[in-house]
Parts: C-alpha cells; sequence; structure tokens
C-alpha cells in the first residue's frame, strides 16, 4: 500500500460499528492501521453484543481499540465517548458516523413521535457526532469526517419518507460543513452506499429478491466494499476531497 | 483479503492517454508506485518517454505510444499494440483532453470546426479508446474505466459551450458503460478542480486558490492517489460514479467563498 494511504498513528471513532456498514468500515480502517473505538447506536443488547464483537476483532489485528455502548442521539452519551477515544487512544483524527435507524411506513400514519425519533437517530445523531469531535479536530487543525449515508438520500422510496429526508439531510449536512471547516484542516465526506447486506431497510426475502433484479450487478453490496472508500477518505491521500458524496452502489444511482 | 491487498495493482496493465503531462503523468506514476505497467499514451513522443522514465524508475514497464486520440485508427493501434505488448488490458484511464481552438468564443463565433475539434478531443477520444478496449476487458471478464471529466462537465460559466457540452457528455457517456458492462467492468469519473501542474501563470490566474474553500490549488499526485482507487479492489461495487476532487468547491458554489451568514432564531422559537 502506497504510504499515504496508511492510517498508521490515527485515531478513529465509528459510531454505528453495530451495523454491518459501521463494522466493515471500523474494520478497514484497523486493517490499515488506524486504532478504532466503536459505539453502538442505541442503548440496546444486541448491538451491545455486536460492538463488542467488533472490538475484539480489532483487539485482534493489535490495534487501541474499545466498544462502548451509546444512544447516539443522546447528546451527554455522544460527548462522553468522543471524550473518552481522545483520552484512551491519545487523540482522534478519523470520525465515522455510520448511524442506521431503518424505518419504512405510510407517510399517513407515520406518527410524530416517530418522525422526530427517525430525524433524530439518522441525522441529528450524526450532527452531534460532528459538533462534538470538530471542537477537538478545529483545534488540532486536521481530521476528516466521514457520514455514511443511503442512496435513499438521492433517490425517494415509497414508505421511506422520513428515513429519505433524514438521508438527503446527512449529505447536505456533510456539504456545509465541509464549506464550513474547509480552511480548518478538518475535511467531512459523506459516502452513499448503495443497497448492502445487513442494512435494515431491505425487508423481507421478497422484497430482496425484488430489488436485486433491479440493481446492474444483479446482488447486494458486501459490507467490505463500503469500507476500502472510508480508508481512502480518512487517509491524508484524499487531503483535497471534501464537501463530497462519494456513491458506492453498484451502478444502481445511474439507472433513469 | 484484507484492505491493504485491495490497493495492490501487481500484475495489473493500465492504459493512460494524455500521459505526457499534468495529470496523466501524475495518474501515470501513481499507477506505477502500486504495482501497474503502463502504456503511456499521447500526441508527443519526448514527454511520454519522460514519463515512462519515471515509470521504470519505480521498477514497472511502460510502453510508450505516440497517438492522436481524436483519430479512431490511431487508438485501434494503440490498443493493438497494448495487447501484443502484454495480453491484457486491466486499467484503462481516459485523461487525454483540454483546451481547443475557440474554446471561449461566444456562440455565434464557434464555428462547425471548433465544435468537432472540442467534442473530438474531449468525448470522442475516450469513446474511440474505451470502444477499442471493451473486447479485450470482456474477454478478460474484468476491467475499469476511469473517465476525466470536470466541475466544468456538472457545472457551466458564460461562453464555455465546447467543453462543458463535451465533458457533461463524457458523465453520461460513463453511466452508460457503467450500466451496460456491469458487473465485469466498472466505469468511474474524476471530476478535478483547479489544478496548475506547478504553472506559475495558471497559479496566478487562479488566484493561488483563494477562492476554493481549502484556500489552495490541487495537486497533481492527489489526482494520481484517487486514480488508483478507482483502479483498484477498493472500489469493486463502484460504478457510474463521479469522485470531485475540488477543495469543497462544488460542494457550495451558489454564494462566494466566505459567505458565511449568522441568523439567530426569533425570540422563543
Amino acid at each position: 500500500m502506497p504510504k499515504q494511504f496508511s492510517l498508521g498513528g490515527k485515531r478513529a471513532l465509528v459510531i454505528g460499528a453495530s451495523n454491518a456498514i459501521g463494522r466493515a468500515i471500523a474494520v478497514a480502517l484497523a486493517e490499515a492501521g488506524a486504532d478504532v473505538a466503536v459505539t453502538t447506536t442505541t442503548r440496546s443488547k444486541d448491538e451491545e453484543t455486536t460492538a463488542n464483537s467488533c472490538s475484539n476483532e480489532l483487539w485482534a489485528l493489535d490495534r487501541k481499540t474499545f466498544a462502548q455502548s451509546i444512544d447516539a442521539a443522546d447528546e451527554a452519551d455522544v460527548d462522553s465517548v468522543i471524550e473518552r477515544t481522545v483520552s484512551e487512544l491519545g487523540g482522534l483524527e478519523v470520525l465515522v458516523n455510520a448511524h442506521d435507524l431503518p424505518f419504512a411506513k405510510p407517510a399517513t400514519v407515520i406518527t410524530t413521535n416517530e418522525w422526530r425519533r427517525v430525524i433524530e437517530a439518522n441525522l441529528g445523531g450524526p450532527f452531534l457526532a460532528c459538533r462534538a469531535t470538530a471542537k477537538h479536530m478545529l483545534a488540532e487543525g486536521a481530521g476528516s469526517v466521514i457520514n455514511v449515508a443511503s442512496v435513499l438520500g438521492e433517490r425517494g422510496l415509497a414508505n421511506g419518507a422520513a428515513y429519505c429526508a433524514a438521508q438527503a439531510g446527512v449529505l447536505n449536512l456533510t456539504r456545509a460543513l465541509a464549506l464550513e471547516w474547509a480552511r480548518s484542516g478538518v475535511r467531512v465526506n459523506a459516502i452513499g452506499a448503495g443497497w448492502t447486506e445487513g442494512m435494515g431497510i431491505i425487508g423481507d426475502a421478497e422484497s430482496r429478491a425484488q430489488l436485486e433484479r433491479y440493481l446492474p450487478y444483479r446482488r447486494l453490496a458486501k459490507p467490505e466494499e463500503i469500507g476500502g472508500m472510508a480508508v481512502y477518505l480518512a487517509s491524508d491521500a484524499a487531503g483535497y476531497l471534501t464537501g463530497q458524496v462519494v456513491w458506492v452502489e453498484g451502478g444502481a444511482l445511474s439507472h433513469v | 483479503m484484507s484492505v491493504l491487498d485491495k490497493f495492490d495493482l501487481s500484475g495489473k496493465v493500465a492504459v493512460v492517454t494524455g500521459a505526457g503531462r499534468g495529470l496523466g503523468r501524475a495518474m501515470s506514476v501513481s499507477l506505477a508506485d502500486a504495482g501497474a505497467d503502463l502504456v503511456l499514451t499521447a500526441r508527443t513522443t519526448a514527454q511520454i518517454e519522460e514519463t515512462a522514465e519515471l515509470v521504470r524508475a519505480r521498477g514497472q514497464q511502460a510502453l510508450p505510444v505516440t497517438f492522436d486520440v481524436t483519430d479512431s485508427a490511431d487508438v485501434r493501434a494503440m490498443i493493438d499494440a497494448t495487447i501484443t505488448h502484454y495480453g491484457r488490458i486491466d486499467v484503462l484511464v481516459n485523461n487525454a483532453g483540454g483546451a481547443t481552438p475557440g474554446m471561449q468564443n461566444t456562440l455565434v463565433d464557434i464555428d462547425d470546426n471548433h465544435w468537432r475539434a472540442g467534442v473530438d478531443t474531449n468525448l470522442t477520444g475516450a469513446m474511440y479508446c474505451t470502444r477499442a478496449a471493451i473486447p479485450q476487458m470482456l474477454k478478460q471478464g474484468s476491467g475499469k474505466i476511469i473517465n476525466v471529466t470536470s466541475g466544468f462537465g456538472l457545472r457551466v460559466a458564460r461562453d464555455n459551450f465546447i467543453y462543458t457540452s463535451a465533458k457533461a457528455g463524457l458523465i453520461n457517456f460513463t453511466r452508460a458503460l457503467a450500466l451496460t458492462y456491469a458487473p465485469a467492468i466498472q466505469a468511474n469519473l474524476i471530476a478535478p478542480g483547479l489544478f496548475p501542474h506547478d504553472n506559475e501563470a495558471m497559479i496566478e490566474w487562479w488566484r493561488g486558490g483563494k477562492f476554493v474553500p481549502m484556500g489552495r490549488l490541487g495537486r497533481d499526485e492527489e489526482i494520481g492517489d484517487l486514480t488508483v482507487v478507482l483502479a483498484s479492489g477498493l472500489t469493486s461495487y463502484m460504478n457510474g460514479q463521479i469522485v470531485v476532487l475540488d477543495g469543497g468547491g462544488l460542494a457550495g458554489g451558489h454564494a462566494p467563498t466566505g459567505f458565511a451568514p449568522v441568523v439567530a432564531l426569533p425570540e422563543g422559537v
């Protein structure tokens, strides 16, 4: 690997390593040399188990790591895990927001609370993490923020109103923060993930089969196919890249 | 497979058009650093010979082929020479392009030859190269095509008709490639922002990047690094996409850089 892609010496925090894409990104960052702290997005037991097993995998790669169970939409939880990352790993150069709360329901019956929860989990959470992390990164004059969004931030989906709105929000949050911090050495980009194995929004076997027939590859993305792009965006090789959404979606968005 | 192995282009053959200088040279050098062998093409023999020396200095093979990208017979001969020499084509970088006569003319002053030269250089040449290379890639069952568009392929400027139209055309040409030849072949685009290639006049013309959100101009090797990413196994599920490498320029651009209003919420909200 050419040295400018190496993440050796960088410290990363992956919020949402409890889902398939977050986990694959955490592993890829660690393989490229970074120390990586990982979190859940809610305090559920299942997520905690997955995040712990992810952290064990990173530890086996001989990286500094820890897993923490957090509510990623809760300001105090987010602030505390960022502080812990800085103190335990010794700094924080890479933030990955892999929040993903799937939700689909006809718009007319989405309750106000459901709407708020979906927007908070998918868009509010990444904002909280960006805000808290940036205070640290801006002081250091360096950092790379990677927001994971979905093709549903660019295209609509019936019964996906809340989720689609939140995902689109993440894309423009990315662009706005990138401009705000462009001269401070903090880059902000998004990976626009295609339909990927393990994504909650895909639904049952029948809707998955329907989806696969439509995709140019006739298959979903594997989570590790998203991880490689995160390594590039986190690395010094991408030092001039900011405010962009890099789509890793197998050509799905080229379709009319 | 570890993500580290995915950077490795050992055993891969990459064709770079416009490889004699600037971005094409930087792309060739980066691909060689990652382990690829190269075919270096441009009109000016002396320049591609220089790039070839840089590639060989990195321990990789280089085959310089002088050609005119707007001449389809030349293009076929270049692809044939590649297959004869290496037996395969893994990566095709359609980088050749740039300014042509009459590019800044007002619409009524663009004559037919101006238009044809601009479109031939910046769009048709990429089609010729891709058309010639695709059968070999399909025979192999794999291939990566990287087309170089521009911020002017996505947005425009006054009195810039020829270049913007050709570069926008290249984007949809690439998307059509992506859909037609998936999953064997991936086709993606790089849209570079302002890259002065160490040219003092261009650095001056662009005010050193003062109006770029990041406050600086691009470095050629940064395009080289991105080329490696798009040529490698890192991007096996990426297809038909544009990566804009421009220091944040296109993320905004509807108001001057530095425009950052502060608006408080009304009382009680």
